[in-house]
């Protein structure tokens, strides 16, 4: 038997890349902050059929966990409190028979970025308009950037969270990166 | 040299000066300039050579519409070919070079084509080199590419960056003359979001150079104001220096913003260009209008250019396009020329007004104007002509998607269609010629809602125009097209010949082809071909307007694509722990996969055939992460599998996987995998690495559109687990010392179990004991981020053993010695009888693909199917994609018997195996076939045989 300790830290899948620091133009305060929400509870709910009301009000009543938008009837929900299965094993339990219930914590990276040139970074990726009247905070969005699949959600003024799939988190970083050049980033 | 720059006026600043060089000689210039002002302002108005006669040529034009002044900007891989001089601001250390001149723009011996001009008339190209056939790509074609053409484009990396970016607004204003300053104002006002954006450098279109009064102060002091208050509204985003080219669908525009194009080279920080898809709710089109020439015997001397360009040389940038000049005109706008120019204490030669039936009949001088020639026989010495032959509306973007301009009489235009209100056009775009109702129109376009603001008092010119769209007494050259070199003689003479609507004569003379797409031209040729016909202009119509505007740079529509970033790269959960053991990856699709770990001095075939012995010798550690992965959930999910497949998984025990094979709707094998079902209404699905994407949406479809009443949810899991084939005879004792629990048996995991397990004290992970490469095998996932660990936790379990990597190589080594299908057999010709898979079709289902599959074509004994193959002569090497031939044929079409779709080299039976579609295959295993290899062109002799080479019995699956 090997260790088990050294198995069970979930490393970033963005380590080798997102490094600490300040980058691209320097005048002033950087425009925008990106950090990696690592690790991160994720969990995809998909009401069965009829179960649309039963599966948003079980959903309204979660604590310590946030249910985003991720579809019709269909739900990311996002913790960081919760342990390796945790917030799936509960959402499996309290979701049995309205809805199904898989975990994608692994499968999904959350990128985290903010910042006053937040949403013109953000515009170099999606169609999806980012004013605050059509996108408010709290709402969340399928989206495609930089030819990857993206779900966006508004989580403050000028902070909003990505994520994308784990295979594509670094391509898609890079992309951020980029885009963030001309504005100064800070990578937390 | 100099002698041309204005002692005062203007908008370029005398404190700062510019350097520049002009094909090699320094030339200096002020900040506001642009290249072509401070050549004018320099006396240099020679400042290329046309595309066919290469005659001298210099600007025509102040702006976007420019044929002539076009030059190669920077050098390196920042060379950028077909600039426009009238375009490029000038920056300190600018380097252009002339066009489509040798030895020198001054002396050009492609000059001597003029001499010849009889014979380079319209259609020159398809009358003269039409024989032999032979001679037009070897000697043809390259001689008139050299002779005619633009620039050459830079053959190194352009180092500069490109970006992307979407903008959504309410009212989106295309130019910032006095009607979309108003319409803007108006639009910023009503609270909308407002995007302002206009192609030149400052905003403030014809008001930066034309002398207007606008509510009691000047016409620049009026914009500035009103920029100003843009500037300072959070609704109203500037983007000057950036040009709306095209209209499209939904309202939605596409524009290039030279962000950095004005730098000699920009910051990294900073892109070059970037490119905005802007979604409009509504758009104005206040683009003006473009000044027409005036056809007439040598309308191209350098020195000859449209009145407004002279004045806007004048104003804005204080360069006297010369010392004495003539203005001639076939309308009332001109005056302005003769007015401006006198004011700045330019000599008046002479007022040429065709509207009183003068004519310029030739206009003297090669590289210079020196004078012009008169009808009545008159000439006058002058050393530049201002020339104006009408306002064209700039109707461009409001015919992208289809609808023709208006022809209006009044004014001898055409204006803009009606193209409803989303996007509408104001002031001199519209054909509004008085200031008032430039700045009225545009502000009643611009306002989103409440009142229309009032508008500022202006002083007014009238504006009357007499057609002139030829002088027919011209001496020498008269040019329509520019551009291109179509003189006033093509146009008859395509007409003549035929070819008189507009669209063929437009292919069969050039007129309005090229990187100006006729701006300034077109209207002077429809003139031209509506008198040679005797047709009405409506009656000939326009030309197609299609995007782009003007050009755009392929590394504007690129943005960060490019090189590495062309497309997004996907990496495994187990990438990490592959680079460690120092894999050699391949893309597949965008993914990289592990191919094979060569250890020192091995190359691939070394590598992946060690991999596969010692696989099937002690146990291999293959990275399957890849394949596609779909949870199935819910009461009806075996129901939906049940469609999905030919094959039944309803009836599949909990804790069971299976083979599965799939269908498309035409009967053709479309994906194939494994499928588990962990609980009785939940079941993880796998599907081809390649067709992961394809396969969910093929789901949805069946279930949204074919069976909404199925309760089942599904959801692409591929990147949740790593996932890692453990093959080989110690495949079971590797895992054993890392599994919790209950060591792994037969019973407990006999072939086919899929069980939820636990691994190294407590980590979820899913166990499937299936194999693909015959071996005694298992399939482990565990959550991805984990994956690195555990598949070294794997190798650390296995080293007794003698435990390997194998990457893909070794993988596809194996399935072929084992006869597995894949995707050389499942290329979407093949059925699932042709795979040898006939038994795994239900008949007691209906399935997607169960009607089609039943065509007589599908089951025809005779199809090609799935064989193996082997070289009679060991030594033989079989290759992919060679075709088979009975052993005494010819390779023919109609001899063809099939061919090879895999070949792999087998470490097990020491040869080279391969699977092949051979007609009737399934009869003729024993017969040997000859094997031609068409790319190599060589033939060798081959055995059919079971397509199960090695371990026909699969004991290993259970050893």
């Amino acid at each position: 038997m090997t260790k088990a300790a050294a198995v069970f830290t979930r490393p970033s899948p963005l380590a080798a890349v997102a490094r600490a620091g300040r980058f691209g133009a320097d005048r002033g305060a950087p425009g925008v902050l990106l950090s990696v929400v690592h690790p991160l509870s994720l969990v995809t709910v998909i009401a069965r059929s009829g179960k649309s009301k039963a599966t948003s009000e079980v959903l309204a009543g979660l604590r310590n966990a946030t249910a985003m938008w991720s579809g019709p009837d269909q739900y990311y929900v996002k913790s960081s409190s919760h342990g390796e299965g945790a917030l799936f094993a509960e959402l499996r339990k309290k979701l049995a028979g309205i809805a199904s219930v898989i975990d994608q914590s692994h499968g999904r990276v959350t990128i985290r970025i903010s910042g006053e040139k937040a949403v013109a970074v953000l515009a170099k990726g999606t169609p999806v308009d980012l004013h605050p009247v059509h996108f408010a905070i709290g709402k969340s969005a399928l989206t495609q950037m930089a030819h990857v699949g993206i779900h966006l959600t508004r989580t403050g003024e000028d902070s909003f969270e990505l994520s994308v799939f784990r295979g594509f988190a670094e391509s898609f970083w890079e992309w951020l990166c980029e885009m963030s050049l001309e504005f100064g980033y800070q990578v937390a | 040299m100099s002698g041309f720059r204005l002692g005062k006026g203007g908008l370029i600043d005398r404190d700062r000066p510019l350097n520049f060089t002009f094909d090699g000689t320094p030339q200096q210039g002020f900040a506001g300039d642009t290249l072509a002002s401070a050549l004018i302002a320099s006396g240099t108005h020679l400042m290329g050579r046309s595309f066919k006669y290469h005659r001298p040529r210099g600007a025509i034009t102040a702006g976007a519409a420019e044929p002539n002044a076009l030059v190669e900007l920077r050098e390196g891989g920042r060379k950028e070919a077909n600039t426009r001089a009238t375009m490029i601001e000038l920056y300190d250390g600018l380097v252009a070079k002339s066009q489509n001149r040798w030895p020198s723009l001054n002396f050009d011996i492609g000059a001597l084509n003029s001499l010849a001009a009889s014979i380079f008339v319209a259609g020159f190209y398809y009358k003269t080199f039409m024989w032999p056939k032979s001679f037009w790509e070897k000697i043809y074609e390259p001689l008139i590419r050299r002779a005619a053409g633009l620039g050459t484009a830079a053959k190194e990396a352009d180092p500069d960056r490109y970006e992307k970016s979407y903008a959504h607004c309410e009212l989106l204003v295309i130019g910032s003359g006095p009607a979309g300053l108003m319409a803007a104002l108006a639009g910023a006002r009503s609270g909308g979001r407002v995007i302002f954006a206009d192609e030149g450098a400052a905003l403030g279109g014809s008001l930066l150079f034309e002398q207007e009064e606008i509510g009691g102060q000047s016409g620049l002091a009026w914009a500035r104001g009103v920029i100003a208050e843009l500037a300072a509204m959070p609704n109203v985003t500037l983007l000057p220096r950036t040009t709306i080219f095209g209209w499209f669908d939904g309202n939605v525009f596409g524009a290039v913003e030279r962000v950095a194009d004005h730098v000699a080279a920009p910051d990294h920080s900073v892109p070059r260009q970037r490119y905005w898809r802007i979604f409009a709710g509504k758009a104005v089109l206040a683009t003006g209008a473009e000044e027409r020439p005036i056809v007439f015997g040598g309308n191209d001397v350098p020195g000859v250019m449209t009145a407004s360009a002279m004045r806007h040389y004048a104003n804005r940038y204080a360069a006297a396009a010369g010392s004495s000049i003539a203005v001639f005109a076939n309308n009332s706008s001109a005056m302005r020329t003769v007015r401006d120019m006198q004011a700045h204490g330019v000599n008046i030669a002479a007022v040429i007004d065709a509207r009183e039936g003068e004519r310029i009949v030739n206009v003297k001088g090669g590289k210079r104007v020196t004078g012009i020639e008169l009808a009545d026989h008159g000439s006058i010495p002058c050393d530049a002509v201002a020339m104006s032959g009408g306002w064209s509306p700039v109707v461009n973007l409001m015919c992208h998607r289809g609808a023709r301009p208006v022809w209006d009489e009044a004014l001898a235009a055409f204006l803009p269609p009606n193209v409803g209100e989303g996007f509408v056009a104001a002031g001199a775009a519209a054909g509004k010629m008085l200031l008032s109702q430039c700045l009225a129109d545009g502000a009643a376009k611009g306002t989103l809602k409440g009142r229309v603001p009032a508008v500022p008092k202006c002083r007014d010119e009238a504006y009357q125009i007499s057609p002139l769209w030829w002088v027919k007494e011209s001496v020498g050259k008269a040019f329509v097209d520019y551009q291109n070199d179509v003189t006033v003689k093509d146009l008859p003479l395509a007409a003549h010949e035929g070819y008189s609507h507009i669209e063929l004569a437009k292919r069969y003379t050039t007129a309005g082809m090229a990187t100006d797409q006729g701006k300034l031209g077109n209207v002077n040729a429809i003139g031209i071909l509506a008198e040679a016909t005797g047709k009405s202009i409506p009656e000939i119509g326009t030309t197609t307007f299609r995007p782009f505007y003007t050009p755009v740079a392929f590394g504007a529509l690129a943005g960060p694509f490019t090189g590495q970033h062309f497309q997004p790269v996907r990496k495994t959960p187990l990438h990490g722990w592959a680079e460690e053991l120092g894999a050699v990856f391949v893309e597949t699709g965008l993914w990289m996969r592990s191919s094979w770990f060569p250890k020192a001095g091995e190359d691939w075939l070394a590598a992946a055939s060690r991999e596969v012995l010692a696989t099937r010798s002690g146990v291999g550690l293959c990275d399957v992460s890849t394949l596609g992965k779909i949870d199935v959930q819910g009461k009806d999910a075996g129901r939906l599998l049940d469609i999905l497949y030919c094959n039944t998984f309803s009836t599949l025990a909990t804790g069971k996987a299976r083979y599965g094979l799939m269908l498309r709707e035409d009967g053709i094998v479309f994906d194939d995998g494994t499928t588990s079902r962990l609980a009785d209404d939940h079941f993880v699905m796998t599907t081809t690495t390649a067709n992961a994407a394809r396969v969910m949406s093929h789901m949805e479809f069946v279930h949204q559109a074919l069976f909404p009443e199925l309760d089942v949810t599904y959801t692409s899991v591929t990147e949740q687990w790593a996932q890692m084939a453990i093959a080989g005879p110690r495949a079971r004792d590797t895992l054993n010392k890392i599994i919790d629990g209950v060591a792994l048996d037969d019973n407990n995991t006999p072939y086919l179990a899929a069980r939820e397990i636990r691994i190294l004290g407590g980590m979820p992970a899913r166990l499937f004991r299936i194999s693909f490469s015959g071996e005694h095998a298992y399939e482990l996932a565990v959550p991805a981020d984990y994956g690195n660990a555990v598949a070294r936790a794997l190798m650390q379990a296995g080293a007794a053993f003698g435990i390997v990597p194998y990457g893909v190589e070794a993988l596809s080594m194996m399935r072929v010695e084992k006869g597995h299908v894949a995707g050389g057999e499942l290329n979407g010709t093949t059925t699932a009888a042709d795979l040898g898979l006939g038994k795994m079709v239900s008949t007691k289902k209906d399935y997607i693909g169960r009607m089609m599959a039943q065509r007589e074509g599908l089951v025809d004994a005779g199809r090609q199917c799935v064989v193996g193959i082997r070289p009679v002569d060991k030594s033989d090497r079989l290759r992919a994609g060679s075709h088979l031939l009975k052993q005494s044929d010819a390779a023919s079409m109609g001899n063809d018997q099939g061919y090879i779709s895999s070949v792999a080299w087998s470490p097990m039976l020491n040869e080279w195996l391969g699977l092949a579609l051979l007609a009737n295959g399934r009869a003729r295993h024993g017969e040997v076939v000859r094997v031609f290899d068409g790319l190599r062109d060589n033939y060798m002799l081959a055995e059919i045989c079971d397509p199960m080479h090695f371990d026909r019995e699969s004991r290993r699956l259970h050893d």
